[in-house]
């Protein structure tokens, strides 16, 4: 019988008359049910059955309550189980890849930092290039620069993170934004920024490295074995 | 290696147990000194039947609840075999140091 089965069945079960009120066990299982429901939902699918079952016969008779050092565990495991690392561990690989993308997000304050080192420069030979370039546009271009870093740094460490964790869209997604930071940096050298931005240009330039060498990690062999095995359920994976 | 996850694996080195069991086992293998919680317990299963140490032996439906039995892998014995081994070595050194200390002091 699956866990889905035996759950449907011991639903039917617990299950209270329309007359009666219903038992402290019942009482007891759904407020069980909900604590669990912290949990993944592939653990909930493969194991939530079981656990409820070592719940109930560890409870008290006539208990209808989960006891505070319960309520703590199952909310701390659930917590463990969701933020600490994947199922399994992953590969030498997407470990690196991970390493690498977190320098990633450190070298956007890197890259903030030199931006507004170098602005006068910048600005000054932006102008010379561009003679209809105001002081006005240049603000509004440095305001945006430092609004919009919060966003690729973040979005180094999420996917740091969710790749960290054997997430196979987010393999995808690095894949995708890679591809378009490809094309900035491609359209960053037609615009001639190697001419008015060297040092920016320098710290674009180690991103996107950075970038190509965590999409050949991500995409080895043995990352994508460890990618396959995550995204399958406890008991495909030899459980 | 866990003290939790060194017990989870001694209760399953003798045949295997349901989650229930596996509490009460390790509770009497610690002399009373471990009480593994439901949720402490499933995510140390979890977590060794990815790392392929543990795996399911069997289900069983008992009282309409899905009932599953766990046995250890023969990763999972080499790995409680170390561990042991290790332990032991650990405190046949600590017991070695302490006798001429005892000695002394008498």
């Amino acid at each position: 019988m699956s866990a889905r089965a035996a759950r449907s069945t011991a639903s039917a079960r617990n299950a209270p008359a329309e007359t009666t009120p219903p038992e402290p066990h019942a009482i007891l299982e759904r407020r069980y049910r909900r604590l669990l429901a912290c949990y993944p939902r592939f653990f909930r699918c493969d194991s939530e059955d079981e656990i409820l079952a070592v719940l109930m016969a560890c409870a008290r008779p006539g208990q209808r309550w989960p006891g505070p050092a319960d309520c703590a565990d199952l909310l701390g495991s659930a917590v463990r189980m969701r933020l600490g690392p994947g199922r399994s561990s992953p590969p030498r690989a997407v470990t690196r890849a991970v390493r690498l993308m977190r320098v990633g997000a450190a070298t956007e304050i890197a890259g903030l930092v030199i931006a507004l080192a170098t602005a006068s420069s910048v600005q000054s030979a932006l102008v010379r290039q561009h003679v209809t370039f105001l002081n006005g546009h240049w603000h509004n271009l440095l305001l945006l620069i430092e609004l919009a870093v919060p966003i690729p740094f973040g979005l180094w460490l999420w996917l740091a993170w969710a790749n960290g964790r054997g997430h196979r869209w987010a393999r995808s997604a690095f894949a995708g934004v890679f591809g378009m930071y490809t094309l900035i940096v491609l359209g960053k050298l037609a615009a001639g920024a190697a001419s008015y931005a060297p040092a920016d240009l320098l710290v674009v330039g180690v991103q996107w490295l950075i970038g190509l060498a965590v999409v050949l990690l991500l995409f080895s062999r043995s990352a994508g074995t460890f990618y396959r095995h995550q995204s399958m359920p406890p008991a495909a994976r030899g459980g | 290696m866990q003290e939790a996850t060194f017990l989870i694996l001694t209760a399953l080195a003798s045949g295997s147990q349901h989650g229930y069991g596996i509490i009460a086992d390790v509770r009497e293998i610690s002399g009373g000194d471990v009480h593994l919680r439901p949720g402490t317990l499933y995510t140390a299963l979890e977590r060794l039947r990815a790392d392929g140490l543990i795996a399911v032996d069997r289900e069983a439906v008992v009282d309409s609840r899905l009932r599953r039995y766990y046995r250890l892998t023969p990763a999972g014995s080499e790995r409680l075999t170390a561990e042991a081994t290790r332990l032991r070595a650990n405190a046949a050194t600590a017991l070695m140091r302490l006798s001429p200390a005892r000695g002394a002091a008498t």
